[in-house]
């Protein structure tokens, strides 16, 4: 499969009064087409940030410092504010993480889904609004003709979510960008979203990048896995192998504190400490400080992302 | 058997739903029928999906909440007869943890003074004594000295849960009502959590009633299960036994939702959804049974039967 999504360097840093926050360290990845590449790490490793930056959604005081994010062939980093409006939403799609957030509160459902329609595809209002229903009975809202004219609030957290869903599906993009899509469901209704989105995703032939902090839904959906750490990518590797036999200490020390992985009875297995902070610019691995396998150059000198079995990359001193 | 710490017995609550200009006023039944005991040194695992009333539960059997209907026991003595001095001694009893260490922490006081507030209020120690008090609480959670005048936003979301577990133990009591106490948590900090709530248990002999959405969580941490959905108690077993032998539909499907961090077993998995319309309670209506020994489900005869030869 050809690369859709190639991203080179990207460096996200936000400069505030304490001094500049390294929130994405020049991260080289791809995506390729009709795949589902998963990006797992803990709250502030630089995930979302990642998301943004993809869309140039990055608001003062973010910039996005240096890179290259080749899509479709283009450097979306070059293009005009109004050349990357025809992108957003048309050819790259994204699903946020708070339904209720993310959706207008004083526009029924339909228009809002409409709007892109209108926009991108240059549809009429009815025919968008058409087009809108059929949307929403893809997505698996019952009597979608009826629910075009109701308000966010009328709906259920796993409803909202599914006409998020059905909104970035409206233009049928190449890339949807779904940042924590389940994270703010129950366990059952959110089985039945990553079902949905794994479905219309297949018969859309579109890709998927999947940001989340849920290791099951990773093995469940992803074909590739990123493991995200202090702004840096610290693993890369097939979801299969890289859960199986992690290479990277930190992916390591994910899987076994993961409750189902240990005895009960048995303390869970911990990594000591907490995420550096991003002010300063770490010279070292970022996890060296938490590492059980630390050495001496751990701390002085950044390891590089090195590929160790095939497709499996990984960013440590341990392995050279 | 010995007494249960605290035990709830067919308790209720509804609340009033205000009228809107798009719906008339309405009860909203959060909790119905619930019957649950907790013992001694037990953790009791409350799991079910939002809205579902397990946050009521746990408000009702703190105190925080008067149930409109049924009876809680703490150590056999009814609440409803207890006198002023027995409420008091509950209060100091069962305390609280809470899920959202952001807002759960006063941001205007300092460390010392949200770990030593319950001690003054309970007047348990001297003035004197009263720092040494709170530093020894700061220790048993894992915090150091030094960060005693420190303000809350100084601290990570792992560290301000070790604040709000050291005010909760400050007035040394013999249940936690522990609500969704790590689910906002990273996974790596969530595990240290664990840890810390399950060593202080076996030290200080502690009871948990543990709220989680997050199955795999609670069969960690938990002795028995309780299952609820819709404000009502669907199953409740030790926890090997409900994991093993699944009785109610919605627990069945609750477990196949979980997603498992292992693509072999994952890609086996089948999700099943559960469908209220498919008791038959028009005929009978259910009632909470022990189908094997101490393990109750929400049954009538006809299901009684099913469940009961269901694992053969």
């Amino acid at each position: 499969m050809p690369d859709l999504l190639t991203v080179r360097g990207l460096t996200t840093r936000f400069r505030l009064a304490e001094g500049d926050v390294h929130a994405v360290n020049g991260i080289d990845f791809s995506v390729a087409e009709g795949e589902t590449v998963a990006v797992v790490g803990e709250s502030g490793c630089g995930k979302s940030v990642t998301a943004l930056s993809l869309l140039r959604l990055i608001l003062p005081p973010g910039t996005i410092a240096s890179g290259e994010i080749i899509f479709e062939g283009q450097d979306l980093l070059r293009l005009s504010e109004d050349e990357m409006r025809r992108i957003r939403g048309n050819r790259i799609a994204m699903i946020f993480q708070e339904p209720m957030t993310s959706l207008n509160p004083v526009f029924p459902i339909g228009r809002q889904i409409a709007e892109g329609l209108i926009i991108h595809r240059g549809l009429s209002r009815h025919e968008a609004l058409e087009e809108a229903a059929q949307l929403l009975a893809q997505v698996g809202i019952p009597s979608p003709a009826d629910r075009l004219n109701d308000y966010p609030h009328q709906l259920s957290g796993g409803m909202r979510q599914r006409v998020m869903i059905a909104m970035a599906l409206a233009c049928k993009p190449r890339l949807i960008i779904a940042d924590e899509p389940t994270t703010a469901l129950d366990v059952t209704i959110q089985a039945q979203i990553l079902e949905l989105m794994d479905r219309l995703r297949e018969e859309n032939r579109m890709a998927l990048m999947l940001i989340t902090h849920d290791l099951g839904v990773v093995a469940e959906r992803a074909d590739r896995t990123l493991v995200m750490y202090a702004g840096r990518i610290v693993e890369e590797g097939p979801t299969h192998e890289l859960l199986s036999s992690p290479f990277h200490p930190y992916t390591e020390g994910l899987l076994a504190s993961l409750p189902q992985r240990s005895e009960p009875g048995r303390p869970l297995t911990t990594i000591p400490g907490h995420v550096p902070s991003l002010l300063e610019e770490i010279p070292g691995c970022g996890f060296c400080s938490r590492c059980p396998d630390k050495q001496w150059e751990c701390g002085q000198e950044q390891p590089q992302l090195k590929e160790i079995a095939p497709g499996h990359r990984v960013r440590c001193w341990k392995y050279r | 058997m010995t007494t249960p710490l605290i035990e709830a017995e067919d308790i209720a609550k509804s609340f009033a739903v205000r009228p809107t200009p798009f719906a008339t006023r309405k009860t909203l039944k959060a909790v119905d029928g619930v019957t649950l005991q907790i013992r001694p040194g037990e953790t009791l695992g409350l799991a079910g999906e939002s809205g579902c009333g397990k946050s009521t539960v746990g408000k009702i059997l703190m105190g925080l909440l008067e149930p409109d209907g049924g009876t809680i026991r703490f150590r056999g003595k009814d609440l409803e007869s207890a006198t002023k001095d027995e409420r008091a001694a509950f209060r100091k009893d069962v305390q609280m943890i809470f899920q959202d260490p952001f807002s759960s922490l006063n941001p205007r006081m300092r460390v010392g003074e949200i770990i030593g507030e319950p001690l003054a209020i309970h007047r348990l120690v001297p003035n004197e004594g009263h720092r040494k008090k709170v530093l020894e609480l700061m220790g048993m959670v894992g915090l150091s000295a030094e960060q005693i005048n420190r303000y809350p936003h100084e601290f990570s979301g792992g560290q301000r849960q070790r604040i709000g577990i050291a005010r909760a133990l400050a007035v040394s009591p013999k249940l936690i009502v522990a609500d969704e106490p790590v689910s906002a948590l990273d996974l790596s900090i969530q595990a240290q959590i664990i840890n810390l709530l399950d060593e202080l248990k076996k030290t200080l002999g502690l009871s948990y009633l543990f709220i989680a959405h997050d199955l795999t969580v609670v069969r960690y941490f938990a002795d028995r299960i309780a299952v609820i959905h819709q404000g009502e108690l669907k199953e409740l077993a030790e926890t090997d036994e409900l994991f093993e032998r699944p009785l109610h539909p919605y627990t069945r499907s609750l477990l196949s939702a979980v997603p498992i961090p292992d693509p072999d077993l994952e890609k086996a998995k089948i999700l099943m959804i559960y469908d209220p319309s498919l008791h038959d309670y028009d005929k009978e209506k259910p009632q909470w049974r022990e189908i094997f020994p101490g393990h109750f489900v929400q049954a009538n005869s006809r299901e009684a039967a099913e469940y009961a030869n269901m694992y053969p």
